[in-house]
């Protein structure tokens, strides 16, 4: 049909200092914070009808602990930002989709109001993460109703009023996963089982304790759906123990019936606007490779938040964001002291550690490097090496990976231009 | 009690094209189908390639109407406004007996009169399709790709908006004839019809029993396939196919690009008990993703997004393997019905032509006269992921939901999942959503915009949260409110 | 002499706490990295305690729900007996995050708090 062209649209591009993608908790610590850095002309474009991304359907507590030292619901955290985002009357536009991102740091948006276009001198990327569908873990059987992501049973009943069953089961020990389970119990659900197909759980132990173990909830480690059956509803899923090669143990099946099967399995990068400017991917983290100062392949865009890496807390996504507003700030001010240019000292990894954030540094600032370990252990040490020189040292007590770690080096450790190796070994 | 003068049992592509096809005729038609939508079976459940006919023997209905529906492609997918696309096909062999069998092929094809067959090397696969493997293989430049849901979808809607009616959720459970009229009964409703055609699929054995012809049995074959991330779309230009086993009934384990870009893995060929069993299983999934890797290495898990499967209604049992012919027939037992049995593939190529042979055995009997306002055009919902930026800013000027993006993977606006909820053949489930805007088709599976779509369907339909059905009958999503 | 282990809940640390203890009063844990898992752990062995967080009804908002949560710790065994309050509750748009719908629930120094606007529907 013709209706589009009814003549040329005029499109008028708009200038801006920094226009940050995605209104969650990334994207409003990094624009408070550069804010407060001086930088004032800033846009934050956020898709849904208000601010606070994840956040505002993630209501159980223990969020900011470490941030503010006590311990509220999502939609509190994230009104902290809010009203830090409008103190500062920092602009910002909701129900506005950005489609288009280039290397040259040009953004398309769509909005009610029109198709948007900008310039930006930098961009920082907020735009969190999604999980992992069913598809993705190609699980057999039939394709009924009633099979949820985590994120989406929660959306579900937190912010739409909706119930999505009554006999659930749920895959994955990821703590959204934990999460739902309580929260459909006290909604007055039946949650069978969670089943974890790795040997120890993907969320965080506290979560195991308040959100399984006391309301009776059994976690099955080494054991995972191989089946969803019912042609209409959901009507059980087969389960199956697995061995160490992580297939699943012939003869060892099990149906639970149920109504319900959540999937918490995994949280991917939302990285498609990224990829369309051009920036780097780190296989990993399925995120940017950035340096110390938040900055992608892509000089001028910046990233943070769970876009970059997937965060277990709130408090280290906002942390990470307010970080960024330094480099960013000096990105903006400045041309010619490197400042213009990721870094380029690599940082690498042994197998024992999933990867690092930032993989690049420049060995001239004090850098706070993010990893997780790729498996639980005690008492572990993790070290830092340039070349044969130790840089620094760290014993941690209980390693898992679902507890994102950080290890600090002081500027005046780097010696040369040599790649950096985050290790471990056990004590 | 609703009197007909033609009913057509099954709204699948067979079924549509000939209530389209019908609707030219000054009659009253009308559609029965047991599931909520049109194209819920075989007929969605496909790799969604218009064939061009090399594999069907030599004055064959197959052969004959698949040439043709292959040719007349262009105009049909230009009328109704779907998306089309001549990619041409790569069969491609390694060894001499594969050779052998390729040649055996050209030669059968240009004896159906297929265009554009020729045996090319290695150097012209690797321009054409470069991660494609193969050292030698069959080029057919007819062969096209398109969604299936869509094309069918199209006929519905064009029949619908030239009078046809369709019923949903309508089973048919008995058909008595009276010496002049059709007595049917369907999803507890009663019709009359002058005459029935019976394009019922997987059900058309059942059907035929129905009407009083005895001899036929559907033997359901599954067919399993993988549905690849769009990211993986460039590396696949064109459908890649082996060289099929003549015994088996099937094409082989082939790669298909879609028309909306993602690809086809698949399918299988398991012969089944049960005509309603979709289950994909780990076996087969495996043996996909190694057949598939033989001819295109780049079957990564990161690129899974989606399993589905589709059921070949096949005259022909496992033992005899191969092809039964189409039977499109009227027989004495039946006076006044079109009895169409084991229309699997190349159905969907040859729909358009199977319906105008239709209307050519209903006129053995009477005289149809042509309708002169039937319109042939039927327009599918404008789209805006595919608009230049200046095209786009006038989409939301003219209206200001395609500015709200609903589905970001495939970036599908609001006002696409409105247009998609309020289609002409009044189906509101998820699943008729999303065939419909693309909207939950991408890489998140409606992580991400499931819960608007929800809610905008209650909004739009004033259903409940109880009533929203996810696709098939009973497959309720929500059991209500959380609170209040 | 009895033995028992825990998980603390009170960060995302959860350290696991090693407990020592007889009916006596003798008590000796270790595992926690501060002195709040020991708190955690005497209170697990006397009188184990939780919060919650839920949903309330809102008539005329944005959203139909506001979340809530208790801003104190109940007895574990009364949760579902606050679940039963929270249901009942029915509130009016426009709602403030903050507002507390039941002060010292059950007699407990714990309210009951609204923890998001909810602005009338527009």
């Amino acid at each position: 049909m013709d209706v589009y062209r009814k003549g040329a649209w005029m499109m008028i591009t708009e200038h801006r200092n920094v226009i940050i993608i995605g209104g969650g908790p990334a994207g409003l610590a990094a624009a408070c914070a550069l804010y407060d850095k001086g930088v004032k002309d800033i846009l934050i474009l956020e898709r849904e009808p208000r601010l606070g991304g994840i956040l505002n359907q993630c209501i159980h507590d223990g969020f900011g602990l470490s941030r503010f030292g006590e311990t509220l619901s999502g939609p509190e955290y994230a009104g902290r930002f809010i009203e830090a985002v409008r103190q500062r009357k920092i602009d910002y536009i909701t129900e506005c989709t950005v489609i288009n991102l280039d290397n040259n740091k040009c953004v398309t948006a769509a909005a009610q109001d029109g198709l948007k276009k900008y310039q930006a001198d930098a961009v920082i990327l907020t735009m969190g993460c999604r999980e992992r569908p069913r598809g993705g873990l190609a699980i057999p059987g039939d394709r009924p109703s009633g099979v949820f992501t985590a994120g989406v049973a929660q959306s579900y009943m937190n912010l739409h009023n909706t119930m999505v069953g009554k006999k659930a089961v749920i895959l994955g020990s990821g703590d959204i996963g934990m999460i739902m389970a309580r929260r459909l119990t006290l909604e007055g659900a039946k949650v069978e089982a969670v089943f974890e197909i790795l040997p120890y759980p993907s969320g965080l132990p506290r979560n195991i304790e308040q959100c399984l173990n006391d309301y009776g909830i059994p976690l099955y480690l080494s054991h995972t759906v191989t089946r969803i059956n019912g042609k209409a509803r959901l009507s059980s899923v087969t389960v199956s123990e697995v061995g160490r090669d992580m297939k699943p143990i012939k003869g060892t099946e099990k149906e639970w019936p149920c109504d319900t099967l959540i999937l918490s399995v995994g949280l991917i990068p939302e990285n498609e606007l990224s990829l369309q400017a051009g920036v780097v991917l780190d296989g990993r983290t399925k995120g940017a490779i950035v340096d110390e100062n938040g900055m992608t392949s892509v000089p001028g865009i910046f990233a943070a938040g769970n876009v970059l890496h997937v965060h277990d807390l709130v408090d280290f996504v906002s942390l990470e964001a307010e970080k960024l507003a330094e480099g960013v700030s000096a990105y903006l001010q400045d041309a010619g002291e490197g400042n213009q240019k990721t870094c380029a000292i690599d940082i690498q990894t042994d197998e024992t550690i999933g990867y690092t954030v930032p993989q690049k540094v420049s060995g001239k600032k004090d850098v706070t490097v993010s990893f997780r370990p790729k498996f639980p252990s005690q008492n572990r040490v993790f070290e830092v090496y340039q070349g044969d020189r130790l840089l620094t040292r760290k014993t941690v007590r209980k390693a898992i990976p679902a507890v994102m770690l950080h290890i600090d080096i002081p500027a005046e450790k780097f010696v040369s231009e040599e790649t950096v190796r985050v290790v471990s070994h056990e004590e | 009690m609703q009197h007909f003068d033609i009913i057509i049992i099954g709204a699948g592509v067979v079924g549509s094209a000939a209530a389209r096809e019908l609707s030219r005729y000054k009659l009253k038609t009308g559609v029965l189908e047991k599931t909520p939508d049109v194209c819920c079976g075989t007929s969605a459940r496909n790799s969604g390639v218009i064939h061009a006919g090399f594999n069907n023997k030599p004055g064959s209905k197959m052969a004959r109407f698949c040439v043709e529906g292959n040719a007349g492609f262009d105009k049909i997918a230009g009328e109704l406004d779907i998306p089309f696309r001549r990619t041409g096909k790569l069969v491609v062999g390694f060894s001499s007996d594969d050779k052998e069998r390729l040649i055996a092929m050209k030669t059968q094809g240009e004896k159906n009169g297929v265009p554009g067959l020729k045996m090319v090397d290695k150097d012209f696969i690797r321009q054409i399709a470069p991660n494609v493997k193969g050292e030698f293989a069959l080029w057919s430049g007819s062969t096209g790709i398109c969604s299936p849901f869509e094309f069918t979808l199209a006929m519905a809607e064009n029949a619908a908006a030239n009078g046809t009616e369709f019923f949903f959720d309508s089973e048919v459970t008995d058909i008595r004839w009276d010496g002049k009229n059709y007595s049917i009964t369907a999803g507890g409703k009663e019709f009359t019809s002058r005459w029935i055609v019976n394009c019922a699929g997987l059900g058309s054995d059942r059907i035929s029993s129905m009407l009083g012809i005895d001899g036929y049995t559907i033997h359901p074959c599954k067919g399993e396939y993988f549905i690849l991330d769009k990211k993986a779309g460039p590396l696949l230009p064109v459908p890649a196919y082996p060289v099929p086993n003549p015994k088996e009934g099937g094409l082989g384990i082939h790669l298909t690009p879609t028309i909306d870009g993602n690809i086809l893995v698949g399918p299988s060929n398991e012969y089944l008990n049960d005509s309603d069993d979709y289950a994909c299983e780990q076996d087969v999934m495996d043996m996909l993703i190694a057949d598939g890797s033989r001819i295109f290495p780049h079957l990564k898990r990161e690129y899974f997004i989606r399993n589905f499967a589709g059921i070949r209604p096949k005259l022909t049992t496992k033992e005899e393997g191969g092809y039964h012919d189409f039977v499109i027939e009227r027989r004495a037992e039946a006076p006044h019905a079109v009895n169409l049995v084991g229309i699997e593939s190349p159905g969907l190529t040859s729909s358009v032509p199977i319906s105008k042979e239709i209307v050519r055995l209903i006129q053995e009997e009477e005289k149809l006269s042509l309708r002169d306002d039937f319109d042939p055009i039927r327009h599918r919902i404008t789209t805006f992921a595919d608009k230049s930026p200046e095209e786009q800013a006038g989409l939301i000027a003219d209206d200001p939901d395609y500015g709200e993006i609903v589905c970001r993977c495939e970036t599908i606006t609001k006002a696409e999942v409105l247009a998609a909820i309020h289609n002409p053949l009044g189906v509101h489930t998820v699943t008729g959503i999303k065939y419909r805007c693309r909207a939950m088709m991408g890489r998140c599976q409606g992580g991400y915009c499931q819960t608007r779509i929800a809610e905008l369907i209650m909004r739009e339909t004033g259903c409940s949260r109880e009533e929203i059905v996810y696709g098939k009958d009973d497959s309720w999503m929500f059991t209500g409110k959380v609170r209040g | 002499m009895k033995n028992r282990t825990f998980t603390c809940i009170i960060c995302p640390n959860g350290c696991d706490i090693a407990v020592e203890y007889d009916d006596e009063g003798y008590f000796r844990c270790e595992g926690n990295l501060c002195p709040k898992g020991e708190k955690y752990v005497l209170n697990e062995l006397t009188a184990p305690q939780r919060t919650i967080s839920s949903s309330v009804v809102v008539d005329g908002g944005e959203l139909p729900l506001a979340s809530v949560r208790l801003n104190g710790p109940v007895p574990k065994d009364r949760i579902f007996d606050v679940m039963k309050e929270i249901r009942a509750i029915r509130l009016k748009a426009p709602v403030k995050a903050g507002t507390v719908l039941i002060k010292n629930i059950f007699g407990f120094d714990s309210d009951l708090i609204v923890t998001r606007n909810v602005e009338k529907k527009a």
